[in-house]
């Protein structure tokens, strides 16, 4: 078949627009496929020069980004003004300058540069509907005759398939950046989790759970076994959400690991860990942390409270809570120097349940705040579990199917297993 | 949420009123930042809070920490009940300057 049938001619340019759309979608390198995209416009409209402007985000300018033909303008800046290509992108209209001479808008400045000489011009806006990426401009019809209508349209619909190609490229390159950050948060959550102290036997006096709201988590608790044979525990909340207070806790944890052992009770270690998060934390930033060393022989905890929820020793079906403390650390660094005090509670057969605000503070479906009532009526309900599935039930209750949790919520419990 | 300011003998007195929580923090920060930075001595009138929870507590704990350093002066004036028990239960009311009145904060 013949170059001119018209049938022809448009099996070619749709071919072409496949071929360009697969491109783009095919390569990771948005600019090579603006090379070779102009490449084949410019060979198809059968153009001597061809370039490729696109709108810089920042500055507003046309800057080309490729170019096709004996001149290389790659790089070349248009600020917001008059010219061929403003004129197209303005209008959003393509431009046919059949000589340039007569056009008052035609740039010769960069004839002069370049050594090349403009006889005839055709500009296309890159637009879908109402967004326009940049434009494509096409210098010298070859052989003798100039750009024509025919030309113009065909140039606007290429130009209007490579716009849609790139505002594709450009989407699926921005998703494949969030799938990106979507997997270090993943694993951010995991290195969180392998933070926390793994599950014990039932009958081990001690045991949490933690759930973040989101990936990561701004609480945590933890558990260390002490040479005496008593258990040093903590349980935290940070200030704020997202990245921020997962990376304040992952801090304030390893202060609490790597002190525990040291440090001659919670109070010291509450006071030691609030030196060192007062000389390095950020504004505004504080945690809230209880701190205790369970002695399991005799069931008896020594506690400090910094700024957190009161914890609840339950016996029987009585409830009490343990008040006293300390402000938040992390706040003020004369705060705590005099030291902070401790609590003694005797277990004396009971259990002393530990949490954070995301649990008191959990909203059931009309809204309706948990509270400390409806923890401990929680507690009551679920007395005869085992510990490990009494946090477990706990947490199910509060988390239900579809209602998303507002904070991350964890839980703690000492029991006295003599 | 709600917040006005005003002024009185050059100390200016933040009113905040409503509900102080994830959503209106940041615009609460925002207003008490500028004036910390400003180094302005600030009182907060907290008699209209109905609830803050711990991102308006942060809010306030850094203008704190701001004012401390600047040596300007943050006083926490006649604070609701429900915004006090949230301060008493974080033992931040051994923190915070607290009074009754903006008067008597005034002439503190």
């Amino acid at each position: 078949m013949q170059r001119s049938d018209p049938a022809q001619i448009l099996a070619d340019d749709l071919d072409l627009i496949a071929e360009m759309t697969a491109d783009f979608a095919r390569s990771r390198d948005i600019e090579e496929s603006l090379r070779v995209g102009l490449q084949h416009i410019a060979t198809r409209m059968e153009a001597e020069a061809a370039s490729l402007f696109l709108m810089d985000g920042g500055s507003g300018d046309l800057v080309c980004h490729a170019c096709w033909g004996p001149t290389d303008v790659t790089g070349l800046r248009l600020p917001h003004g008059h010219g061929i290509v403003w004129r197209a992108v303005n209008s959003n209209r393509p431009q046919l300058v059949k000589d340039t001479t007569t056009d008052p808008d035609f740039a010769q400045r960069i004839d002069d540069a370049t050594g090349f000489t403009t006889r005839s011009i055709l500009c296309a806006p890159m637009s879908v509907r109402d967004e326009c990426v940049g434009a494509i401009e096409l210098f010298n019809k070859k052989g003798a005759g100039s750009f024509d209508d025919d030309d113009r349209r065909i140039l606007q619909a290429l130009a209007a398939s490579a716009a849609l190609a790139l505002i594709n490229a450009r989407q699926a390159s921005a998703m494949a950046e969030q799938e990106g950050f979507r997997r270090e948060l993943a694993l951010a959550a995991d290195i969180q989790r392998a933070m926390l102290p793994p599950p014990r036997d039932a009958d081990f006096p001690i045991h949490g759970v933690n759930l973040p709201a989101r990936g990561v988590s701004g609480d945590f608790f933890d558990l260390v076994e002490l040479p005496d044979g008593k258990l040093a525990f903590a349980i935290a909340d940070v200030s704020g959400k997202g990245m921020n207070a997962a990376l304040l806790m992952a801090k304030t944890a390893s202060l609490f690991r790597c002190l525990a052992k040291r440090l001659d009770g919670p109070g010291a270690l509450l006071a030691a860990i609030d030196s060192e998060l007062a000389e390095t934390n950020s504004a505004g930033m504080f945690v809230t942390m209880v701190a205790g060393v369970l002695d399991p022989a005799l069931g008896r905890v020594v506690l400090a409270n910094a700024g957190h929820e009161p914890p609840l020793l339950c016996c029987g079906a009585r409830f009490e809570r343990v008040d006293g403390g300390m402000p938040p650390l992390g706040i003020d660094p004369t705060l705590f120097m005099a030291g902070c005090p401790e609590s003694v509670v005797e277990l004396a057969g009971g259990a002393l349940y530990l949490f954070t605000d995301g649990l008191t503070e959990a909203k059931d479906e009309d809204g309706r705040m948990l509270g400390i009532e409806g923890v401990q009526s929680l507690l009551a309900q679920y007395r005869t579990l085992p510990a490990p599935d009494r946090l477990e039930a706990m947490v199910a209750d509060v988390a239900k199917d579809g209602l998303a949790l507002r904070d991350d919520l964890t839980m703690l419990v000492v029991e006295d297993r003599r | 949420m709600n917040l006005k300011t005003h002024e009185n003998n050059g100390t200016v007195v933040v009113s905040l009123a409503g509900e102080i929580d994830l959503e209106h923090s940041p615009s609460v920060r925002k207003q008490l930042m500028e004036l910390m930075f400003d180094r302005r001595d600030v009182l907060v009138d907290m008699a209209q809070v109905a609830y803050i929870d711990s991102s308006g507590i942060a809010s306030l704990v850094e203008a704190y920490q701001m004012a401390r350093k600047n040596a300007t002066r943050f006083v926490l004036v006649a604070v609701s009940q429900p915004a006090l028990r949230v301060l008493q239960l974080a033992r931040l009311d051994k923190v915070f300057a607290l009074a009754d009145t903006v008067e008597a904060a005034l002439a503190g």
